[in-house]
């Protein structure tokens, strides 16, 4: 059992576990949390999960888990760990089965005295626009080869096709498109789970919300964002769906039966992995490319169906929803020579970046930070100081009680009446689903947000509140 | 005997199948499985013929399951028995039984490796506790 004692205090937002703590221990494991969340996070297995991930070869530094971790399955939720190219591997548990699920973020030129009055209908409209995906799908099913050039053309293929404008993808990160992507590495079965899923938004804790701007931190970076008091933006929470988790699914088997020919030996299957510059290795990367630009092709296409309902109820008139940003918090890039790992964890480069649009790089990546239903979120802007992070922060409020007990301890309905009373309106299908994403399953947003404000890897810009929530299931 | 079990885990679904033999372990781990997904079945019943071959028994067991959630995302599909003609501890062929569906009600996204755990009590009852993303 990992105790508070086997932690050194690094300062009063992060603690290590020294690599002397387990033989097979390559670096060692630092947790960013405060001295109270360190008590609640041995609770689950997160950490022991983060000290397996630091046995995986050519890991460097330290591995990482922020202060929304939770356990996950291989690695933890909330887990960071970046690898060497020359003698690093690559593990698919690492990005995990959602690949390039995240956050992008539309904003308004209203405030929300302007669209209260339209608010029950553009909500309706917007549902109806943006389908789970869990019944039918959507009307359009693609054929493989448009399935491919989704794959490898990204979000940026969609607006070639009109669904976007230019702008929308120089505010993504990577421009919406890997150009390592390669269509040929990524299975049929794949592509077929993929054929009638883009523009759908999934079940569990994917969701779409219409929020305002309730708080500035920060006014001049949220001037350059283009964030203002009470403004209406629209945030939408989706991956790479189905198409997604079977690439991973696929490459998690093909690493697990590789492995022993490079002579790997991990404490969990789930850990799985290749060298970086093996031939299952670099296919990995590839696919997962595919699965990232089919995630960012997705996120792209809602964003075309929210404005369309967003034109439906103000009017042809209505002036657009513009992206700020859109982020991924399940991923590996290379990013200074290292492979990255961030697995419920959200890429926020410093001010001066050139990966970061124009625009932006005075004051920073947005970051975008997803409260659970119905409570607040976050955007924050990245900082120098995080480089000691690989440039990383949070992505959400993190679980802390399953779906199970979140269900024996409260009703959907109870959830809806307690949001209406706050004023919230919320469309979902499944009580069921409302009731399991209950905002007492999760931490405290706030409290996390604040741990990576002060640990410097990205600061508080705004705090967004719900005034809708849309939800898949 | 109970067929399967629902376990407590924070984030994800983790089920516990039992059965006499590996056969009927693997497909009450199925009915496990299936019966998570909360489908809106049709009256049209599925068939689906499978071949899966593995490194080992745990990695057969997720192939099975993988599979089977694969076939059942693809062709819009529940399946709640398996007959097997073949089962090795590398190598099943069988064919999947279940029924059309409408809507799921959740989405399974994979079957994890995770703490994957295979065992016979006793010398009697095998167990299998196994992690789903969801």
């Amino acid at each position: 059992m990992i105790s508070k004692k086997d932690f050194r205090k690094i300062n009063d937002w992060l603690w290590e576990i020294p690599k002397t703590f387990r033989s097979d221990m390559r670096v060692p494991a630092r947790a960013y949390v405060s001295e109270k969340m360190l008590e609640e996070v041995f609770r689950d297995e997160s950490i022991l999960q983060l000290v397996n991930t630091a046995t995986l070869p050519g890991v460097v530094n330290y591995v990482l888990a922020m202060p929304d971790m939770h356990e996950g399955y291989g690695f933890p939720i909330g887990g960071v760990a970046a690898m060497r190219i020359s003698d690093g591997v690559i593990s698919p548990g690492g990005v995990g089965f959602d690949i390039n699920c995240g956050m992008k973020l539309l904003r308004s030129d209203y405030a929300e005295t302007d669209l209260k009055p339209h608010l029950e209908r553009l909500a309706t409209e917007v549902q109806k626009e943006v389908p789970s995906g869990l019944g039918r799908g959507r009307q359009l099913k693609l054929d493989i080869s448009s399935v491919n050039k989704i794959l490898e053309g990204g979000a940026q293929k969609l607006v070639e096709q009109g669904y976007g404008e230019k702008d929308d993808l120089e505010n993504c990160e990577s421009n919406g498109k890997f150009p390592e992507a390669d269509a040929s590495l990524v299975s049929d079965r794949a592509k077929n789970r993929g054929r009638d899923q883009v523009g759908t938004l999934g079940s569990g804790n994917h969701f779409l919300e219409i929020q305002r701007v309730d708080e500035i931190f920060d006014e001049k970076s949220a001037e350059i964002f283009g964030l203002f008091k009470n403004q209406v933006v629209i945030m939408i929470h989706t991956g790479s769906r189905g198409l997604g988790h079977q690439i991973a699914t696929d490459y998690i088997r093909v690493m697990i039966q590789a492995m022993t020919k490079y002579g790997i030996r991990l404490p969990d299957r789930e850990l799985a992995a290749c060298p970086i510059n093996s031939p299952e290795g670099k296919r990995y990367f590839s696919a997962m490319s595919c699965g990232a630009n089919y995630a960012w092709a997705n996120r792209q296409m809602i964003a075309h169906f929210v404005r369309k309902a967003w034109k439906q109820v103000l009017g042809e008139k209505a002036l657009p929803l513009k992206v700020i940003y859109d982020v991924a918090h399940n991923i590996a890039k290379i990013e200074n020579n290292l492979c990255v790992h961030r697995k419920g964890a959200t890429r926020a480069f410093p001010p001066g970046h050139p990966e970061i649009p124009e625009k932006y790089r005075e004051v920073g990546q947005p970051v975008l930070i997803p409260g659970s239903m119905g409570t607040a979120s976050y955007v924050l802007a990245g900082q120098e100081s995080g480089k000691e992070a690989f440039y990383s922060t949070c992505h959400g409020a993190g679980r802390t009680m399953s779906r199970h007990a979140a269900m024996k301890t409260t009703r959907g309905e109870e959830v809806v009446r307690r949001l209406k009373e706050k004023g919230i309106l919320v469309k979902c299908r499944s009580m069921r689903g409302i009731a399991e994403e209950a905002p007492l399953a999760y931490k405290n947003i706030d409290n996390v947000v604040e741990v990576v404000h002060r640990a410097g890897l990205s600061k508080k810009v705004a705090k967004l509140v719900p005034l809708a929530v849309i939800k898949g299931e | 005997m109970k067929k399967y079990e629902i376990l407590e885990h924070k984030a994800d679904l983790k089920i516990r199948a039992f059965g006499k033999d590996k056969k009927e372990l693997f497909s009450n781990a199925l009915l496990g499985m299936s019966e998570s997904m909360k489908a809106e079945i049709k009256d049209a019943g599925a068939k689906r013929k499978i071949t899966v071959k593995s490194i080992d028994l745990p990695a057969l067991l997720v192939d099975f399951l993988s599979e089977a959630l694969y076939l059942s995302q693809a062709h819009k599909e529940v399946y709640f028995d398996a007959k097997f003609s073949e089962f090795t501890d590398t190598k099943i062929e069988a064919v999947l039984i279940g029924q059309k569906v409408e809507r799921f009600g959740e989405d399974l996204k994979a079957v994890t490796h995770h703490d994957l755990n295979i065992s016979r009590k006793n010398d009697k009852l095998w167990e299998a506790t196994i992690l789903f993303d969801i």
